[in-house]
Formats: C-alpha cells, structure tokens, sequence
C-alpha cells in the first residue's frame, strides 16, 4: 500500500500525455469519420525519435516532442492524402488498411531499431512528501499535454476551428461553402498523428520502448473516445487521466500484460453494452 | 468441386492440384514440402476467414482466436485429459466452433470497423493471455504455455513428410469445397446480401443478426479444423497461433486474392506463403511486406489483385466481342435479357 501514492501520480502523468493522443483520436474519428489503427504507431514513432535525440545527447522533449510532431505531422499528412482519402469509403480497406500501416511501421521500426526494448534516462527525480518521488518526465509530459488540450480546445471554440466542426457535423455543408473539405481531413489526419507523436515522445522515458509499445495507448484512447464522445476536450482528458491512473495501477500490483488485457476486455465491453458514444458514431444498427 | 466453379477456373483450379499431387514425387527439398504442407493449412485458414470477412462482409481482426482455440484445445485435452488424439481433434473444432459462435454473438449487432475493433481486441486478449502466463505444469515439472506453448499429444512418431503434405491438400480440397458449398446454399447466399446491404436485407425480413453469427460460427469451425491439422503437423500449440498477425495475414491473402471468392484468397495465401516463405525472410522482413502488399492493393486494387484482373480480362472480352452470359438463366427470363 505505500506504493498507491506513487503509482497513482505517475499514472496521472501518464494519462495525461494519453489525453494528447485520444483527442488527436477524436479529431480524426469526428472530422475524418474512420477509426485509425495506426494511431498507436505514431505514439511509437514520437517515443523513438526521442530516444534517437537521447542517444545524440539531446534529451529535453521540448526538442523532442515538436521534432516528433512534426515527422509524425508530415508521414500523417502523407497516409491521409494518399490512403484514407481515397479508399475512406470502403468499409473494408480502412481498419484493415491502417492496421496494415501500424504492422509495417512496427516490423520498420524493429528492423531499424532492433527488437529488443530501448530506454531513455529520464533525469533526477524530485523528493516530494511522503516519500513520493515527483518525475521531471511526468511533469514536463503533464503539464505540456495540459497547455495543448488547453489550446486545442480554445481553437475548436472559436472562428478557426468552424472550419472543423463543420465538416464533422456536415460535409456537403461545408463543401457547398467553398471549404476543400478533402484537404481539411488530410490536415486533420496530419495534425491528430502528430499529436499521437508528440504524446509518445512525452512518455518515452517512463519505460522500455519497444516497436510494439503503441498498441496500449491505442487501445486506451479508443475506449476514451467510445465513452467520452468527440465533443468534450475536457471529459477526454479527464477519462484519459482515470484510465491511466487505473492502467498503472492495474500494471503495478499485476503485470503490464494484465493492463493490456484488461483495457482489451474493456473495450469489447463497451462495444457490447452498446454505449451511447458508439450509437452517436452510428456504429451500431437497430 | 470444380462444379462450384466456372468452368475455364476450374480447369486451371485442376491443373494447379494435379502439380500439387505431382510435386511430392518429383523428390523435392524437405523443407519446400515442408512449407507447402502449412501453406496448405494456412490457405484453409484463410478461406475460412473469407466466410466471415468476405462472404458475409463482417472484417474481422480476430480470427486467429478460433484457430487458436483448437490448437491449444488439442494439446490441452491430449495431454491434460489424456484424451485420445481423434476425440480431442472433434472436440477442439467444437471449441472454436463455439468461440466463433461467441464472437458472432457479441458481433452481430455491431457494423462496419466497430465488427474490426471488437474482434481484434477479443483476438488480442486471447493472445496476451497465452503468450504472458505458463499457467500449467507438465510432467517432470516443465512449465507449459507462455512463449514456448504446449506440446500436442501425437499419435504418430516422425511421420513421413509425404503423409503430411497429402494429407494437408486434401484437407484443404475439402474444406475449400465446403466453404464453396456453403457460400452457394440458401444462407451464403442471404449472407452476400446482408453484405452488400444490411438495411436492405432487414428490410427484406432477413434476421441479419442471426445470419451474422451463422457465419462467425461456420468460418470458426473451419477455421478450428485447419487450426488442428497445424497444430498436428508443427506438434505444438504457441500464442503465435492467436497472433494479431495471423489474422492479418489472412486479410491480406483474402485481399489480394478478392473478398468473397474463398478459392481466391486460398490461392492468394498458398502463393504468397510459398513465395515469402520461400525467400527465407525473417519474420519481421514477412511481415513488412505482407503489410506493404495489403496497402497498395487496397489504394489501387480495391477488388483484389485477382478481382481486377477478371475485371480487366472480361472488358478486353466484351471489346473483342458479345460473350455468352455465365449465370445461369432464371426461369421465364428472356435469353440474354436483363434482370
């Protein structure tokens, strides 16, 4: 039990970097309208940039992250406009098609990498009270994806983010008023996998970095946007935080594979209890 | 078989068996027969996830956890229960018979990628199950399960690889044309229409949610068979068998060979297996390229790299000149008339 403290703090740190990459998640999932597997790779491309930066002696993720965001931002815009785009209304190619990209980034980065877990030196941690420890990584990673939620929200509720939500709510709508809607998902798809990117580079130095490792963020960002909806920055970080300090927990006093099975379950849970988020995505039929 | 087939496929379908039953005899390396013998299962494999994902258009990311199920059902029921190889072999299909119906039942009321994200995290669970825990302890104190899997209980020692290649072709031949028959009965048939058009076919006064599960439950059960004529000719049950990238692969093979033909996408997964395989890549060099295949076929052969070619090959056929129709003519419709 003197451990709760500890792993509750640095599941909140965690789950807040993971808010970063569910509401890229949302983005894409509400103005895109797929659900992209290949999420979780541009976590684990954000993670090993970070650690490439690390081993040339540039640890700080404010170098990291934004060098991250933008690779990730770029090979985005380059899936959107040349994949997602054209085959998103094939019911076949997109889930199979983006877990195809997220399988050929994992096999690309163990080829480059190599196989075994890599880690990063995450610098002295700070003695708080209790015998707490307070992680430079986990503030820096916390309050980072805090400010950019923090924008992302203030942008969606304002003129420059009309834009979005009109495509989200109507396509035609917003092609019909001279918006190159295309380009608006292509730029979406973009910006929420460099989100994704810059959320793995956050983490990179809270354990082993593996070309697998996107897989658990991915999966807790779906269930964040099953429950939590597009709609709510706000919620989705704050399920996101939950959901972290519960998936530490679940890691600590079991084992990360449990965690992983756990969140697993708990998606097909959702699913099959038929939430009102997935009626709103018209998943479902009656 | 071949009567489910038009007849110029046929005909090529039956060359293509007649070099197989050929190849065996003309006294090849171990190893090609070795990787043409889980070619051959993987290719049943495949074709059973073409019932589910192609014929009744539910894509599923999960279909390694039937197949799985039966291998580690075999080895466990064989050395546990020390149960008799033939009983264990039935009852393992009747366990991913019944996990198949599971899924299905969960399934059924979900469309579209929401089908994909429930079966690859039911798949993925599974997976993480087996591959993380050695939950049973063998004779002499061996840990079983976990990376290295479980042993199955063989009836045969050192069976000879001819035994294993036939045996495996006529698994497939059989299995190919089940799936074939039952894709052509009344309820494949339903089945493609609650493909095409779900609200279409409830409208019609099909149960499409029962249908649903029918077919999770059909293409489990063969993929169950095919899951227990791999774990007899590799001997070992491993997580592997319950891999995401198992189920890939059986989605990029029925991609490149076109969804919802079940012979396409057996062929597809028999040459590409053999091809990869062949080439002695390392794993992860496979996986690479089965993926990179699976992109570019869905950005420019939507259809399936075979799909397009017919396509392509009946347009240059109606340039050339009319063409006798290949359906059948329903009764009291005009020759050559229009539905």
């Amino acid at each position: 039990m003197s451990h709760l403290p500890q792993v509750l703090l640095d599941g909140l740190f965690a789950g807040g970097a993971y808010a970063l990459m569910a509401a890229g998640m949302a983005l894409i999932l509400g103005v895109v309208k797929v659900i992209n597997l290949s999420h979780g790779a541009f976590f684990t491309l954000g993670a090993y940039v970070a650690y490439s930066l690390a081993a040339r002696g540039i640890g700080s993720p404010a170098v990291a992250a934004p060098l991250a965001a933008a690779i990730a931002f770029a090979f985005g815009v380059f899936l959107g406009k040349s994949f997602v785009n054209p085959v998103r209304s094939h019911p076949f190619a997109l889930p199979v098609g983006t877990l195809a990209c997220a399988l050929l980034f994992e096999q690309a980065a163990q080829l480059v990498w190599g196989p075994h877990p890599v880690a990063i030196d995450g610098g002295a941690p700070w003695a708080g009270p209790l015998g707490v420890v307070v992680r430079r990584w986990g503030v820096s990673a916390f309050l980072a994806s805090a400010a950019l939620l923090g924008g992302l929200g203030w942008l969606l509720s304002r003129r420059p983010g009309l834009p979005l939500k009109l495509v989200a709510e109507d396509e035609e709508i917003a092609g019909s008023v001279g918006m190159d809607v295309e380009a608006i998902r292509y730029m979406t798809f973009g910006g929420s996998c460099a989100m994704a990117a810059a959320a793995g580079a956050f983490l990179a130095p809270a354990g082993a970095i593996t070309p697998t490792m996107g897989r658990v963020p991915l999966i807790l960002s779906l269930i964040v946007v099953i429950v939590a909806g597009m709609d709510s920055v706000g919620a989705i970080f704050l399920l996101s935080v939950g959901l972290g300090v519960l998936g530490n927990a679940c890691a600590y006093y079991l084992s990360p594979q449990w965690s992983y099975v756990a969140l697993l379950c708990g998606v097909a849970l959702l699913l099959a209890a038929r939430p009102a988020g997935i009626v709103a995505m018209a998943g479902r039929q009656d | 078989m071949l009567r489910w087939v038009p007849a110029a496929r046929g005909g090529w379908l039956a060359a293509g068996i007649g070099l197989l039953l050929l190849f065996p005899l003309s006294s090849p390396d171990a190893y090609f027969l070795d990787v043409l013998t889980t070619g051959f299962l993987l290719a049943a494999f495949t074709a059973s996830w073409d019932v589910v994902g192609g014929i009744a258009g539910q894509v599923t990311l999960g279909h390694a956890l039937p197949f799985g199920a039966a291998t580690y059902a075999l080895a466990l029921l064989g050395r546990i229960a020390g149960m008799p190889f033939p009983v264990a072999a039935v009852l393992a299909v009747l366990i991913a018979t019944a996990a198949g119906a599971g899924i299905g039942w969960l399934a059924a009321p979900l469309s579209g990628p929401f089908v994909a994200l429930l079966t690859l995290a039911l798949g993925e669970a599974a997976h993480e199950v087996a591959v993380g825990h050695a939950f049973l302890t063998g004779p002499g104190g061996y840990a079983w399960g976990g990376e290295g899997g479980i042993p199955v209980a063989l009836p045969w020692r050192d069976a000879p690889p001819f035994a294993a290649y036939y045996a495996s072709l006529a698994f497939l031949c059989l299995s190919t044309w089940g799936m074939l028959a039952f894709s052509r009965s009344g309820g494949g048939l339903i089945l493609r229409a609650v493909a095409g058009s779900p609200v279409t076919a409830q409208a019609s006064g099909v149960p499409i949610g029962r249908y649903k599960r029918l077919a999770f439950t059909v293409g489990s059960a063969f993929a169950g068979a095919a899951g227990v004529g791999f774990a007899s000719h590799v001997g070992r049950a491993t997580a592997g068998d319950l891999s995401l990238e198992l189920s890939f692969q059986a989605a990029t093979f029925a991609a490149v060979g076109g969804r919802g033909t079940v012979i396409g996408p057996a062929v597809a997964a028999l040459a590409l297996h053999a091809l990869f395989q062949g080439l002695s890549l390392p794993p992860a060099a496979r996986v690479l390229l089965y993926a990179a295949t699976l992109m570019v076929t869905l950005r420019f052969f939507p259809g399936g790299v075979a799909g397009t070619a017919r396509e392509i090959a009946a347009r240059l056929g109606r340039r050339e000149g009319p063409r006798i129709p290949r359906r059948r003519r329903e009764p009291g419709t005009p020759p050559g008339g229009s539905a």
